[in-house]
């Protein structure tokens, strides 16, 4: 994985404090708590979380694509983009950014085209919304793009309806009509999930080749961490509406300062014959409740290493410096010398495995 | 585009559904008429016009003595009345009976003196032998003598042949009313009214019901809550309730004209369409909280488009299909309550309908003359089950989860 120093660019895209609260029945609950990131030109982010964690709410809440009726985006919260506040701005301005400078595509890539119309007229309403294209270059444009997405015989393909098409397919061309007025971010949630395990490298494979090709920066949700080892250079780590964890791909993958990030990369299958045989670790307990959240560190209640500090108080994010932060009382992995507040030392023993597999 | 439609699976599976096809077929036929009717292929007048005398039977049934009597009885009585009033007026009888002229039947230039002799005959005829008894069924030793009067008849005004006689015969193979109009012109000309009502209606109602239905669902809100009481309240008032207050709204106006047939229909299609776009809605507004929750309305908004916009080129696309189905009840439906208002005397007024035939057939049935009602019923019933069976067909053939 290459690293990248960012400490010279600006970051295209700024998120600070964002707080999105729904109001619901059982009175108003906190997906996303405070959250802060920046996003270079060009990077690719991964944000990973389980399900519930706040990961889509995030990106949604950029795009600003949530119910406006139940959704409160607290004033405090801040999401600049190119001098604009996105967390207030009206629909005016977010129908002119969405599509044209950040761009997004979804989960479900059988659902994500509208049956009813060939997927050259999907791409072609695209631009002619955002570009002033006539209609043989929107044409040109279409083909051009669905060529560059890899999709075979694209002169054909342009005049065919969305169930023609397998679902590697369709998510190519969400792609390639995410990417056809050139964005300069693209958020794609969980873009793989739903297709098998070849499929989903080649839409990764091609996801970073675009990215390449066109500086365009990628906000990659997933609760996969295989698929943000392999394209990310940064990753944010989720839990319960919290980022608790950031850093490059290279160092949270490494050394993760917090039990859960440690614990998450615990839980993916390993290879090899001393893992043969074993049972598969897993977190205990569950995610509190969105609408009974602690006041103490979230993760309390499924930590191994919890003390009476955790049940007592929400520990801050702290930045490190070299771009990683944590939301801990007792991190791991401290790069000069681990503060000896474990109750054993089981967990470094854990980690330096960790390293070497 | 139309050539991929006609090669595509569905419409494949359509054409191999030999029922269907007929279905097709015959709602051809009665749009094709319906349109030439549109163009005035019968004028409003034919349908008023006397064609035979009143009850006459249609084409199977041979009228027994007493209707060929009373058959030739017509034409003689005209011929009588129209002497008696050249003779006093110093005129050629023929010039008075051109005036009467009924329907194809034209009467031919006789001397005077003739007219004298054949109707002496005939009311001698009449009143020496025919007139004393009461039933001619029971005598057929007499039915040389009613022959006689049919010919003398003829002879006044004879039966028209070649073109003229079959379309005579068109006008008159299924009988006339208690008025002597021609039932087969009236029927048919009842298909125009029936295309009419069940196409603005059906149309219109759709049209409303499926952009308030997606917008009700769609936008949520105060707009959905409107919507569903207006549509709620609407649909506790029966539409023959509303349509009375209509009728009692527009008594007087020229919507209440019936020498204006068009204009008068305009309270049946206020009524019908203030209700029945309530089925249309509630469908469509079911479906579109579906869809909207589906991905591609998100990534329509994704990409940068406006609500009106996603409402209308990706939401309300989608439910085409809600809407067909929709149409082609409304269709339907329209035609048969357009008949049982008319049957009520609420409908159509001054002009021909299938409502109106059975409305006027009332009294016939009871004396056994079964061709008007027929008539009406059997071209209603015969659009009715075409439509019917080409719905389902459609569904057969492109319901992606219907199995066969």
């Amino acid at each position: 994985m290459i690293q990248r120093t960012h400490s010279s660019a600006k970051p295209i895209l700024s998120v600070r404090n964002l707080t999105t609260r729904f109001r619901t029945d059982l009175g108003l609950v906190t997906a996303v708590d405070d959250v802060s990131f920046d996003i270079m030109p060009g990077e690719t982010v991964g944000i990973v979380g389980e399900s519930g964690c706040g990961k889509t709410v995030t990106s949604k809440s950029i795009m600003r694509l949530l119910p406006e009726h139940v959704t409160r985006i607290d004033p405090k919260s801040r999401i600049m983009f190119e001098g604009v506040n996105l967390a207030s701005a009206d629909e005016r301005t977010m129908r002119a950014i969405r599509g044209d400078r950040i761009a997004m595509i979804f989960q479900e890539p059988m659902t994500s085209l509208n049956p009813v119309f060939r997927v050259g007229w999907q791409i072609d309403e695209a631009l002619k919304y955002h570009t002033n294209l006539n209609r043989a270059q929107r044409r040109e444009r279409t083909i051009e793009m669905l060529r560059l997405v890899e999709i075979p015989n694209p002169e054909r393909r342009v005049d065919e309806y969305p169930h023609q098409l397998s679902g590697g397919m369709r998510q190519r061309v969400m792609i390639a009509i995410a990417l056809c007025c050139e964005p300069d971010i693209l958020i794609a949630d969980e873009p793989t999930t739903a297709l098998d395990v070849t499929i989903q490298a080649q839409i990764l494979n091609l996801m970073e080749g675009l990215k390449r090709k066109l500086n365009t920066a990628i906000v990659l949700i997933t609760h996969n961490l295989g698929v943000v080892a392999q394209v990310c250079d940064r990753v944010l780590v989720m839990y319960a509406g919290r980022v608790i964890e950031s850093g490059s791909v290279h160092d949270i993958f490494h050394r993760p300062q917090h039990p859960y990030t440690q614990a998450l990369l615990e839980s993916i299958p390993k290879r090899g014959r001393r893992e043969h045989g074993k049972r598969l670790p897993t977190i205990p307990g569950i995610v509190p409740s969105l609408h009974d959240l602690p006041t103490h560190c979230r993760f309390a209640d499924r930590c191994r290493y919890k003390q009476d500090k955790c049940i007592a108080a929400e520990p801050d994010l702290i930045e490190t410096g070299d771009g990683r932060s944590y939301r801990c009382f007792f991190p791991l992995n401290q790069a000069p010398a681990a503060p000896k507040v474990h109750a054993h030392d089981e967990p470094l023993n854990r980690a330096v495995r960790q390293e070497d597999c | 585009m139309t050539g991929r439609l006609l090669r595509s699976r569905g419409v494949r599976k359509f054409r191999r559904n030999r029922l269907a096809m007929a279905a097709l077929g015959v709602i051809a036929l009665y749009f094709v008429t319906a349109i030439v009717l549109f163009f005035g292929g019968i004028s409003m007048d034919a349908t008023k016009e006397r064609v035979a005398p009143k009850h006459m039977p249609g084409f199977f049934q041979t009228p027994d003595l007493d209707e060929r009597l009373a058959f030739a009885m017509h034409f003689i009585n005209e011929a009588d009345v129209a002497s008696r009033l050249a003779s006093s007026r110093g005129q050629h009888p023929h010039e008075i009976l051109q005036e009467k002229a009924l329907a194809e039947r034209r009467p031919v230039r006789l001397e005077i003196e003739q007219y004298d002799l054949l109707l002496d005959e005939a009311f001698t005829i009449l009143e020496e032998e025919l007139d004393l008894v009461e039933n001619l069924q029971d005598h057929p030793e007499l039915e040389p003598r009613v022959e006689r009067m049919e010919e003398i008849a003829e002879t006044i005004f004879p039966a028209p042949t070649g073109w003229e006689g079959g379309v005579y015969w068109l006008r008159t193979f299924l009988g006339s009313d208690a008025a002597g109009q021609s039932i087969s012109v009236r029927a048919v000309y009842s298909i125009k009214v029936a295309f009419q009502i069940g196409l603005i209606t059906s149309v219109v109602s759709v049209l409303i019901g499926s952009l308030l239905g997606a917008a009700a669902a769609f936008f949520g809100g105060w707009v959905d809550h409107l919507i569903t009481w207006v549509f709620s309240t609407l649909s506790s008032i029966p539409y023959l309730v509303l349509l009375s207050v209509l009728i009692v709204v527009f008594f007087g106006t020229v919507f209440d004209d019936p020498e204006r047939p068009f204009l008068s229909l305009v309270p049946v299609y206020v009524a019908f369409c203030s209700t029945f776009w309530i089925g249309p809605c509630r469908v469509i507004r079911g479906e579109t909280m579906k869809i909207k929750e589906l991905e591609y309305v998100q990534a329509a908004t994704a990409i940068g488009f406006g609500r009106f916009y996603i409402l209308l080129r990706h939401i309300i696309p989608n439910t085409a299909h809600l809407m067909f189905i929709n149409f082609s009840l409304l269709f339907i439906g329209a035609i048969k309550s357009e008949v049982i208002l008319s049957f009520l005397g609420l409908g159509v007024k001054g002009q021909a309908s299938w409502g109106i035939m059975i409305r006027d057939a009332k009294d016939e049935v009871a004396s056994y003359f079964f061709w008007q009602i027929g008539a009406a019923t059997f071209l209603m019933f015969v659009l009715v089950l075409a439509f019917n069976i080409f719905t389902d067909a459609l569904q057969d053939a492109f319901d992606p989860k219907h199995v066969d």
